[in-house]
């Protein structure tokens, strides 16, 4: 029988699975890396992001680590400062309030407080985002105390091309990152995609248009940028032309595709799901009315949470939450407006 | 092949002992006449730091607060003589002259020691581009990646963790470095003690933590921030050894000290080296006047009558390294900043310090907009 040619693999890849191969190819790229977190080893990490890693690395570069997210923090700075590279998992992202002090004091300041003469290659990363009825401490988008941190890189990545690619660049980036994984994409079937066999990255600070359109511009991130797709397909019936831009990371923030964005629809609403008191999505529109408020027909609009926790029962945390509904709604007022 | 091991997944062999009684030796009894003699000039150096530097501050010429080691200087010296230059130390404010006596043994002008200069220690001091951090933070809050020296900030015990991913990553590079960590025993009560303390525990990681008690954590006093008799005795809970250290004795300092050294290096796993001692002035010189008031007279009579130099200078006349009027040349003891002067002290220590102090009124301020620099590393 003939040899057959091989043929690229076509395989779909979910969100998890493509953090999953990032890590791998990483730490089989750097064997300077080293990955620490709850339960990450034995049992392959509580959603199974490091399933396989004990075996193929090793324990001394895959460390189970207590249930001490400040040591899980403190003692990969060491090792960074060390000349390691470390990936840090929060079992939830909610958690990492527990590590605050050593993330915003010890790791955010170091290449600063040195002038430049340490540099700290680690990223904490961890399962974040509602919608799943996680409630209160398994529902959390904190994003917010890490930009407002000078030092960290903030990336919350919504696909599994942009998940792989993103992860990758922050491993090899140099600054120490806070990397949001939205946990109810983890297993989406929907949003599963064939990757690329070759290593690839995805620049942090390169934000990205999902969907064209000509009358309003949604700003977003993480999981509303598909809360954002259904509103756009909605107002796509009511005669209204929706652009939605995923900015992909934070900090660094790309505000050139959002300005380009306006400089055609003059008309944004930006959504995310966190509170709204001091949310990244009023930073946006801050930066939006100080640098292109000639661009605007309309006020800058913003969908967030409430200003509340994120409660455990499906029509508490549904209520609280941005909606499609929601933006809908807020789209045509600005539109109309 | 599976790798996991079946024993637990600390990443380093334990090994069989964990807390037993560590060596009782005293290996100072082994040093020279040369390495006492260097001792006891090293203990007048960082006594003449700080008296110079209250000097220096109460005529104005300082910008922060000091945090006096008066009174506490034999266990930075003692801690620090025996280590090796591959070794790495974390200390934090009250330490400064930790930055210049670190690998300071008989090369204290040595440029490529693995410990900084009193130019750049000076440096900093005066907020000087000079300093090794280019003055962005305060006082103490220096390092050095090159000199093995870890950067603290303001939150005391943090540094431990930071200490210990430090010699994970040595021991993965098939290092025997050990870290010594400072701490004062108000910071023992923080949770990342115990989280740094435990992991190290877990992972038998080469880190000796000194607890510098000195009885008070600003103005609350020991026994209500440890419920122990001794600070020491928190090493039970991660199965170490836990050492008391006579924090007025650089030679008991340097014993327990080294004891804990030589079992971190053999890959015994960490412990706590607790040294007694007692703080001279306020927590930081705006609280000198105040805590004269808050501590009882007669505590502070006490814990000042024995002071370090005073100790090893009776040490080293028993040995008979020190006789007559050698013994008498330079009697810096129980004297304040404002009592002492320079010829309490050898001429040595004054002009090395006169040489940092020289360099730092020489070295220029940052530019102002240094101020936004380095936030991150550009990798443009």
């Amino acid at each position: 029988m003939a040899a057959v040619a091989a043929e690229p693999t076509l395989v779909k890849k979910n969100y998890l699975t493509a953090l999953r191969e990032a890590l791998i190819e990483e730490m089989r790229r750097n064997d300077q890396m080293i990955c620490q977190g709850e339960d990450i080893g034995m049992l392959g990490g509580a959603f199974g992001v490091t399933e396989g890693l004990l075996e193929e690395f090793g324990s001394t570069r895959v460390i189970d680590a207590p249930i001490a997210e400040a040591a899980i923090i403190g003692t990969a700075v060491g090792m960074a400062l060390n000349g390691k590279t470390v990936m840090a998992e929060m079992q939830f992202i909610d958690f990492i309030s527990c590590g605050f002090d050593q993330i915003v004091n010890m790791m955010a300041t170091y290449h600063y407080r040195t002038a430049g003469e340490v540099n700290l290659p680690v990223v904490v990363r961890g399962p974040a985002g509602g919608y799943g009825g996680g409630a209160l401490y398994h529902s959390q988008m904190n994003e917010a105390w890490f930009c407002h941190s000078p030092g960290l890189r903030v990336v919350v990545p919504s696909t599994p091309y942009d998940a792989k690619g993103l992860l990758k660049a922050a491993l090899r980036d140099g600054n120490p990152c806070i990397f949001f994984e939205i946990k109810e994409l983890y297993r989406k079937n929907e949003i599963a995609e064939v990757l690329p066999d070759e290593d690839y990255i995805v620049p942090l600070g390169q934000a990205v248009v999902r969907k064209e359109g000509t009358d309003i511009t949604f700003v977003s991130y993480g999981q509303s940028v598909y809360h954002c797709m259904s509103a756009a397909a909605e107002l796509e019936k009511l005669g209204v032309s929706a652009e939605v831009i995923d900015i992909r990371t934070l900090v660094p923030l790309d505000e050139e595709t959002i300005y380009k964005s306006l400089a055609k629809t003059n008309r944004v609403v930006v959504v995310n799901e966190a509170p709204m008191t001091c949310g990244f999505a009023g930073e946006i529109v801050a930066r939006i009315a100080n640098n292109a408020f000639n661009l605007l027909d309309a006020p800058p609009a913003r969908v967030t949470r409430l200003d509340t926790p994120v409660p455990w029962v499906k029509p508490l945390e549904l209520h609280v939450l941005p909606s499609v509904e929601k933006i809908v709604r807020v789209a045509l007022q600005t539109a109309k407006y | 092949m599976s790798v996991i091991p079946t024993t637990g997944t600390a990443a380093f062999e334990p090994l069989a002992e964990t807390a037993e009684s560590i060596s009782d030796s005293r290996p100072s009894q082994l040093l020279t006449k040369e390495d006492c003699l260097e001792i006891f000039n090293q203990l007048y150096l960082a006594r003449y730091f700080d008296i110079r530097l209250i000097k220096e501050k109460k005529r104005g010429r300082l910008r922060g607060t000091l945090y006096s080691s008066h009174n506490q200087e034999a266990i930075l010296v003692g801690a620090l003589f025996g280590l090796k230059s591959t070794d790495w130390i974390s200390p934090i404010h009250r330490d400064m002259p930790a930055f210049f006596l670190k690998d300071s043994k008989f090369q204290w002008d040595d440029p490529t020691r693995s410990g900084m200069s009193i130019e750049e220690v000076c440096a900093q001091v005066w907020g000087k581009v000079g300093s090794p951090g280019r003055a962005r933070d305060n006082w103490s809050h220096i390092g050095s990646k090159s000199k093995r020296i870890i950067h603290s900030t303001s939150m005391l015990a943090g540094t431990i963790p930071v200490a210990a991913g430090v010699v994970y990553a040595d021991r993965m590079n098939g290092g025997d470095a050990v870290v010594l960590t400072f701490n004062g025993e108000g910071s023992t009560a923080q949770g990342i003690f115990h989280e740094a303390v435990n992991f190290a525990a877990v992972h038998k990681l080469p880190v000796v933590t000194i607890v510098e008690n000195n009885q008070w954590a600003y103005g609350t006093p020991v026994h209500l921030g440890c419920p122990t008799p001794d600070v020491a005795d928190r090493a039970h809970g991660y199965g170490i050894p836990g050492l008391v250290a006579d924090g007025q004795d650089v030679f008991d300092v340097y014993d327990k000290v080294m004891a804990a050294v030589e079992h971190a290096r053999s890959g015994k796993g960490p412990s706590i080296v607790e040294c007694k001692t007692f703080r001279a002035y306020g927590h930081g010189d705006h609280d000198d006047d105040r805590a004269m008031k808050y501590r009882p007279n007669d505590q502070i009579e006490a814990g000042r009558t024995r002071d370090p130099i005073a100790i090893c200078r009776q040490s080293l006349i028993e040995r008979g390294f020190l006789s007559g009027a050698e013994a008498e040349q330079y009697i810096a003891e129980r004297k304040s900043a404002s009592e002492a002067t320079n010829d309490d002290f050898p001429p040595a220590v004054v002009d090395y310090l006169n040489r940092g102090i020289e360099f730092a009124l020489n070295s220029p301020l940052p530019d102002a907009e240094e101020g936004a620099m380095w936030v991150f590393k550009e990798n443009a």
